[in-house]
């Protein structure tokens, strides 16, 4: 009797030859049409998509070309490999899925499923193409990210700097004009003393194709100053705006004497006067000695980073305070086992699940884009952004752990004598707590989590500090900032874990 | 002490539970109720403390229609039954002492029991309880620590909190293995003989009955197909058998030899 069944689900629907037949011009047809409805299916879809992508990706390598063998052409001169490749493994599968053809049409023939193989290399070998992937540039472009790598791996002696001690002495200049040069300052005794000569100048100017021209040539002499010490020469525009002026590409140091002297030839710096500007401008060039005294105070990133971390922590807890608060009322509404009595509760239910699931889907960090819109810059839009989505996430698992409720200990309260209030209390509460409290502590440790990386988009947190100095390239102290985030989270991580297993 | 009068019991989705129902209960008896699974047994006993609202009859308790009562009033009479669960129907988390601490919630002011505090009379007498079943020593673990013979000793133990003058015991020993059955429902039967605690319990294994039971119902698809005595189990015909447990059942009686 069996072996009268397998015969009767063996039997073909068409011969071997037309199912062959059907295959060609449509790949996968014969098997469909021979009864192998999802093995056809499947391989139509496989094919047709194959194909489809294949072109796509030529058209993308060889883009500009029009006629089709022009497309070909360039693609195979850019990128070879890929083309040649599949395009044979098109042609193999091509081929595979003829031979398939015939065979499922016989009788009694197993199934092979080393063509899903073939197919699913195919597919592996068009992403690893579309996603530009290209394994030499980890290793060929290590050494140069090392530098900042090894900033950021240990940033350490960023975190601490020194109280300072300043040196230093200033001469006025007056700047692209001759009218009324400044006067050489007077020398005092014991105070460091720096001498510009000429007293006016010229600045470096940028032509109409952004080239440098050079600006006058200022002979900087001073003394006075702490003997074979290094010496930083600094400018000062004439609203006070102070920066360092570079010669080909550094900084422009000297070093003292062992009088306390130097002197130094300095092409005056680029700068923008604008146009608003009035009168004569004077600027200012400073000779300066910066000494570090003994105490080690805290950098000004390690100060910036732990009082950003703290914020993160704090908009972590309050976003799951309003999540908590927010979502347990909804909680009940998306509990099925509450809302199953009438059609209408159903339909609260369905709606209010369809929202919390729409609103969980999306990420915090595009609630924060649009909080940032809504609230302004800052931490509180932080918040509304992981409060959101907290209360769609807690919401859901709140009401999970209301359908989850064992009716028997209700019962057994009930045939207590006690009334409504204490069935809550003691069957319904001390079911629910475990759950609860598992649930939000998971929560914060997430919140947290989230809150880290909230701040690139503007919602407050450590996560601006970091992007900023990784713009400034600043390295060691986002460095600082990257190891209080991480240590932050494994201790959050760690004890939220605890204080979980503790309550399931 | 408990008079049953043509008890009928149709569900919402036009199951007949029960059908016309009546028996009385004399103070003292340990009653056992048989039948299949579905016969009707635990919707009897639920309808008893009216943990389901039967839908027509009367159920007389002391003298009390408990079928009439409004839910109001319900609390007074429901502290006096006891009830024991096949699946215990512990608060899991919760520990031992809060589990049998919560049979007395029907004497003590509702609202002050919200707190979670109960008086030290209370703890101590549920202390003595759990002393008398053996297992004192457990007090201060999780319901859900203890094997399935002692988290049923803990059921008893939240049922007599209830100083109940019935027990209500819904198939107490189905999740237990033989030896613990025994010992569970020599638990009952002493209380039953000793405090004079009537109880009405339903079982499946006959031999368990006829040990047991000073009187037996029988139940098949809600009707009361058989009554007798533990001794008349014993004596059962096939017939009756077939009455309770349906033309297709087999009648085995295991390890019994001939005498």
């Amino acid at each position: 009797m069996s072996a009268a069944t397998k015969t009767k689900e063996k039997k073909p629907l068409i011969s071997p030859v037309l199912s062959l037949i059907l295959s060609i011009p449509v790949p996968g047809l014969g098997q469909l049409v021979s009864g192998k409805i999802r093995r056809g299916l499947l391989l139509i879809g496989s094919f047709a998509t194959l194909a489809f992508l294949y072109w796509w990706r030529l058209k993308a390598i060889g883009h500009r070309q029009t006629t089709l063998i022009d497309i070909f052409k360039k693609a195979l001169q850019l990128n070879g490999l890929f083309t040649v490749l599949l395009l044979i493994g098109l042609a193999g599968l091509y081929a595979w899925i003829l031979v398939d053809a015939f065979k499922q049409a016989k009788k009694s023939r197993p199934e092979g499923t080393g063509i899903f193989f073939l197919i699913l290399f195919l597919f592996f070998a068009v992403g690893w193409q579309i996603s530009q992937i290209e394994m030499g540039k980890l290793t060929s472009r290590f050494s140069e990210a090392w530098v900042p790598l090894k900033k950021i791996l240990w940033p350490w002696d960023a975190a601490i700097t020194y109280e300072k001690d300043v040196f230093e002495a200033a001469a006025q200049i007056l700047v692209d004009s001759d009218e009324a040069p400044p006067p050489v300052p007077e020398q005092k005794e014991g105070e460091p003393y720096l001498v510009a000569n000429p007293t006016y100048g010229n600045l470096s100017r940028l032509d109409e194709n952004n080239k440098v021209i050079p600006g006058s040539r200022i002979n900087l002499k001073g003394s006075g100053f702490k003997p074979e010490t290094l010496t930083q020469i600094w400018w000062a525009d004439s609203i006070g705006n102070e920066f360092r002026p570079r010669q080909e590409g550094q900084y422009v140091t000297v070093i003292t004497d062992k009088d306390g002297a130097f002197e130094y030839d300095l092409i005056m710096p680029y700068r923008l006067t604008p146009p608003s500007a009035v009168g004569l401008q004077y600027h200012e060039v400073m000779a300066r000695q910066i000494f570090e005294k003994g105490r080690a105070l805290p950098s000004e990133p390690l100060i910036l980073t732990v009082d950003l971390i703290i914020e993160t922590i704090f908009m972590g807890m309050m976003a799951t305070f309003f999540g908590i608060i927010l979502s347990i009322p909804v909680s009940f509404l998306a509990a099925r086992n509450l809302m199953s009595s009438s059609w209408i509760t159903v339909t609260i239910y369905y709606v209010t699940r369809t929202i919390l699931n729409i609103i969980r889907s999306i990420e915090p960090l595009i609630w924060a884009l649009i909080a940032v819109v809504w609230v302004g810059l800052g931490p509180f839009a932080g918040i509304v952004a992981l409060t959101i989505h907290s209360v769609a996430a807690l919401a859901k698992l709140y009401s999970e752990a209301i359908e989850n409720i064992d009716p028997g200990p209700i019962e057994a309260i009930q045939a207590t004598g006690a009334t409504k209030l204490q069935v809550i209390r003691y069957a319904v509460v001390p079911q629910m707590i475990p759950p609860f409290v598992s649930f939000t502590i998971y929560r914060w440790d997430i919140n947290v989590r989230m809150s880290t990386v909230i701040g690139m988009v503007g919602g407050g947190g450590i996560g601006f500090l970091l992007v900023q100095y990784i713009r400034l390239l600043d390295y060691k102290s986002a460095g600082i900032a990257v190891w209080f985030i991480a240590v932050t989270v494994s201790i959050l991580d760690y004890v939220s874990a605890n204080i979980r297993k503790r309550f399931i | 002490m408990l008079e049953i009068k043509n008890l009928t019991k149709v569900y919402d989705d036009g199951t007949v539970a029960l059908k016309n129902v009546s028996f009385d209960v004399q103070d003292g008896e340990f009653l056992v109720v048989i039948g299949l699974s579905g016969s009707g047994k635990s919707t009897l006993l639920r309808c008893i403390n009216r943990l389901i609202d039967p839908t027509e009859g009367q159920i007389i308790f002391n003298g009390e229609d408990v079928a009439a009562l409004p839910q109001s009033d319900l609390r007074h009479v429901r502290r006096k039954i006891g009830m024991v669960f096949q699946h215990f129907n512990l608060v899991k988390r919760s520990s031992v002492l809060t589990n049998v601490l919560a049979g007395r919630l029907g004497y003590i002011n509702p609202y002050k029991s919200l707190a979670g505090n109960f008086p030290p009379s209370i703890r101590k007498r549920a202390l003595e309880v759990l002393d008398h079943l053996g297992i004192a020593n457990q007090a201060k673990k999780r319901a859900d620590e203890l094997s399935g013979g002692q988290q049923q000793r803990v059921g008893i133990a939240r049922a007599l909190m209830q100083d109940p003058e019935l027990i209500l015991a819904d198939e107490p020993v189905a999740s237990l293995d033989p030896v613990l059955a025994h010992s569970i429902l020599g638990t009952l039967e002493s209380l039953n003989q000793e405090t004079g605690i009537t109880v009405i319990c339903s079982l499946h294994y006959l031999d368990l009955v006829q040990r047991y039971a000073t009187r037996v119902i029988g139940l098949r698809s809600g009707e009361i197909v058989y009554r007798g005595t533990g001794k008349d189990i014993r004596q059962m015909t096939d017939e009756e058998f077939k009455d309770i447990y349906g033309e297709e059942a087999v009648r085995v009686s295991a390890g019994k030899r001939e005498e």
